[in-house]
């Protein structure tokens, strides 16, 4: 199924072609030189935000780390083997290199079984969390293989050797001594930097001497190394400002650095003292199941109040009011009192339409029957209904299930709802395209902007309807417009 | 009988079993003759609730105040001091029970006046509450029984006169869910229905009138039931309800 509905399309771009003009111009060149000048000021200002110094703290804490690498040990006890076993010459024999390895591995173990390892675990984690703003969840708790003496009581302090978790633990120190070279690397960046900048302050302080004298010159730290080659030399104070220059652009690069060695550790921490994939996958499924139960819950109770506030109501009015007309009509004969029937009749009748209508609208509430043929039929039904005019466009090959057509729908309706309500805008676009697994589909206007989530119920009920079946919104509203909200859906849920 | 009404409506109700007796026999004459009833109704629905009003003025009562909460209702029955409160269930601002909760509050603090309580959903455990304690001046019906305008006008002079007036709906539920079904099924099929016409707070003359049969038929019923299921021949009407009730399981 491939549809456009051109019809809608031509019809909204007949009515607002100016406005659709506006949308679609490029941005001005005025506006890129402002952003490009607002890049620059971000990047000046970056070594002294807040943000770096909490990342820059975050290299130097975990620092430590790497001292107990699982590998730094083995190196450490081959040392302690090689210097014990007294010949103290030569290279270490495969003898200390298996006594080192037995020892390193006999002291994994104790601290995996006895969920030491967990709790060393935690502290990387918690520096992350408040350093970095990263919240990762605890991996779950591993249950105590049990192994309890003839009283029932517990003999085994700890999680076990079979806990992956702690394992997992093993394999981030592992991991992060690599990531320590980086986050060094860093820190001498910020070091290095600061001395380079200082080399003209105190260049005269030290080098008084009388003309004439030849001084050895000063090494300057560069990004390439501290001493020798990658360093240069400056023996003038002139020099001194190209030292002063260098310590410059290191603190500038710095930020970038520390960044990336905090990514690449808050990469590992996500992935090895994290939940893991599957735990993290089924956390995600129990929170997306929970807001599918309680959505389902809450569309009920909604029904059921608004046919008790509205057709149940009106329809008892209807019967009240004919109980009382056939009361005046009498039982036979002459009409008592015609007049009162007459109006209660009419009453009645005005109930029944009211009636009528509500229910018309609440049976469309649950199940709008335009949606069975297919989403391109719906959306021009909804793009026709909508106050402001909407640009459609439609190409959907594959039909998605029900359940991820319905939530598009109620999507779009609600976008469109939002989009006439409060965005003052001129013209919608609604465009719904099918990709080889999903469903995109985005409502775009030329309004005020400033559709915030956290402002209404609105956005972020729909954020949990679409999470529900593993989907995505995303909002695009900067402040003075435009607004462009985005679904992602998979095609079958 | 109108004098007696207005009467009490100026404060001299008594309580107790004795002027229960008194009531049901009100409630009883009250199929036929006209009863002039101070009416607070109480429903959060504007036009049902200014249907109801008409209705219950076409009949020849005095509507006091017609509000639209619970709050309001305890202030108006405190100013007003009705014979009777129509009051729906579900109002503002919870849109749970509060009417049922105001209703327990009147009947608490004003014995003398009568509370019926409409809904739009039978609810056991409504019924129980509204009974505990006594079933004189009490009534709960479905919204929809207003259709029937002079079965609703005659509810409401019963619940006003302090009988009691229970929804069809809630009698077959209790006859369905009672514990004592096999004591049920040695009833012929009339004396069940004149049961559950007893259950629904009619007097001897109501029954006759619902089934159009003489009140010496329905008296002859009545006794028949009394004693198939082994209990106490009563002739105030509460007390009979009670009685019935009470056998029920409600």
């Amino acid at each position: 199924m491939s549809v456009r509905s051109r019809g809608a399309a031509a019809r909204a771009v007949l009515v607002a072609p100016l406005a659709l003009a506006a949308l679609t111009t490029p941005v001005a060149p005025v506006a890129l030189a402002v952003r490009a000048a607002l890049a620059v000021r971000a990047a000046l200002a970056a070594p002294f935000t807040r943000r770096e110094r909490r990342e820059l703290l975050f290299c130097l804490a975990g620092l430590p780390f790497a001292v107990v690498s699982p590998l730094v040990l083995f190196v450490c006890a081959a040392d302690l083997s090689w210097l014990a076993g007294g010949t103290g010459r030569g290279n270490p024999s495969p003898a200390d290199l298996a006594i080192a390895g037995a020892c390193v591995g006999l002291l994994l173990v104790l601290a995996v079984s006895t969920g030491a390892a967990r709790r060393l675990g935690a502290l990387p984690r918690g520096l992350a969390t408040r350093l970095l703003g990263l919240r990762v969840a605890a991996p779950p708790a591993r249950r105590s293989p049990g192994w309890r003496d003839g009283a029932g009581r517990r003999t085994w302090p700890g999680p076990g050797l079979r806990d992956g978790g702690g394992w997992r633990v093993v394999a981030y120190l592992l991991a992060k001594l690599p990531v320590s070279l980086i986050e060094l690397y860093a820190v001498f960046f910020w070091i290095g930097g600061l001395v380079n900048l200082s080399y003209p302050l105190w260049w005269g302080a030290f080098r008084n001497h009388p003309p004439g004298v030849r001084l050895s010159p000063v090494p300057v730290f560069t990004p390439l190394g501290l001493f020798g080659a990658g360093t240069f030399r400056v023996a003038t104070l002139p020099g001194t400002f190209a030292a002063a220059a260098a310590g410059a652009a290191m603190l500038l690069a710095a930020p970038w650095v520390t960044r990336a060695a905090t990514s690449a550790d808050a990469w590992l921490i996500r992935g090895l003292l994290g939940p893991g994939r599957l735990t993290q996958r089924v956390r995600d499924l129990e929170l997306s199941r929970a807001l599918a139960v309680d959505d389902s819950a809450a569309l009920l109770r909604r029904l059921e109040r608004n046919l008790h506030d509205g057709a149940q109501i009106r329809l008892a009015t209807l019967a009240m009011n004919l109980g009382m007309a056939q009361k005046k009509l009498g039982d036979v004969g002459e009409v008592p009192d015609a007049a009162a029937a007459r109006e209660l009749v009419g009453a009645a009748l005005q109930g029944a339409k009211d009636a009528l209508g509500e229910l018309r609208s609440l049976a469309r509430g649950i199940h709008p029957p335009v949606l069975d043929n297919g989403l391109a039929d719906a959306f021009s039904s909804l793009a026709a209904g909508s106050a402001i005019p909407v640009e459609l466009e439609v190409g959907i090959p594959v039909r998605p299930t029900p359940a991820i057509e319905t939530i598009a729908y109620f999507c779009a309706a609600e976008l469109l709802a939002n989009a006439a309500k409060h965005s003052l805008a001129n013209t919608i676009a609604l465009r719904a395209a099918g990709q080889s697994d999903v469903l995109l589909l985005s409502v775009a206007d030329d309004g005020t902007g400033g559709a915030d989530p956290a402002l209404g119920t609105g956005l972020s009920g729909l954020a949990q309807r679409v999470a529900v079946v593993d989907g995505r919104l995303t909002i695009a509203s900067p402040p003075g417009g435009p607004t462009k909200i985005t679904v992602e859906l998979p095609l079958r849920a | 009988m109108n004098a007696r009404v207005v009467g009490r409506a100026g404060g001299e109700r008594a309580d107790g079993e004795h002027a229960d007796g008194e009531r049901a026999s009100g409630g009883r004459a009250s199929g036929g003759r006209r009863v002039n009833a101070r009416v607070v109704i109480a429903e959060d629905a504007a036009l049902f609730r200014a249907g109801l009003a008409r209705l219950i003025e076409d009949h020849g009562h005095r509507v006091c105040a017609a509000v639209d909460d619970g709050g309001a209702l305890l202030a108006a029955v405190a100013e007003h001091r009705p014979d009777v409160v129509v009051a729906d269930i579900r109002m503002p601002p919870t849109h749970t029970d509060e009417g049922l909760r105001a209703a327990l509050e009147i009947r608490r603090q004003h014995p003398g006046t009568g509370v019926l309580v409409l809904s739009q959903y039978i609810e056991t455990r409504y019924t129980a509450r509204l009974l505990e304690g006594s079933v004189a001046g009490a009534g709960y019906l479905l919204k929809e029984r207003v259709a029937d305008v002079d079965e609703f006008a005659g509810a409401l002079e019963r619940v006003a006169a302090g009988g009691t007036a229970l929804d069809p709906e809630v009698v077959s539920q209790l006859l369905r869910a009672s514990r004592r079904a096999d004591g049920l099924t040695a009833l012929t099929a009339r004396e069940r229905h004149v049961l559950a016409l007893m259950a629904e707070g009619r007097s001897n003359a109501g029954i006759a009138d619902a089934l159009v049969v003489t009140g010496g038929t329905v008296e002859k019923h009545v006794a028949g039931i009394f004693d198939k299921l082994g209990l106490l021949l009563d002739e105030a009407d509460n007390r009979r309800v009670l009685a019935v009730l009470r056998y029920l399981g409600a």
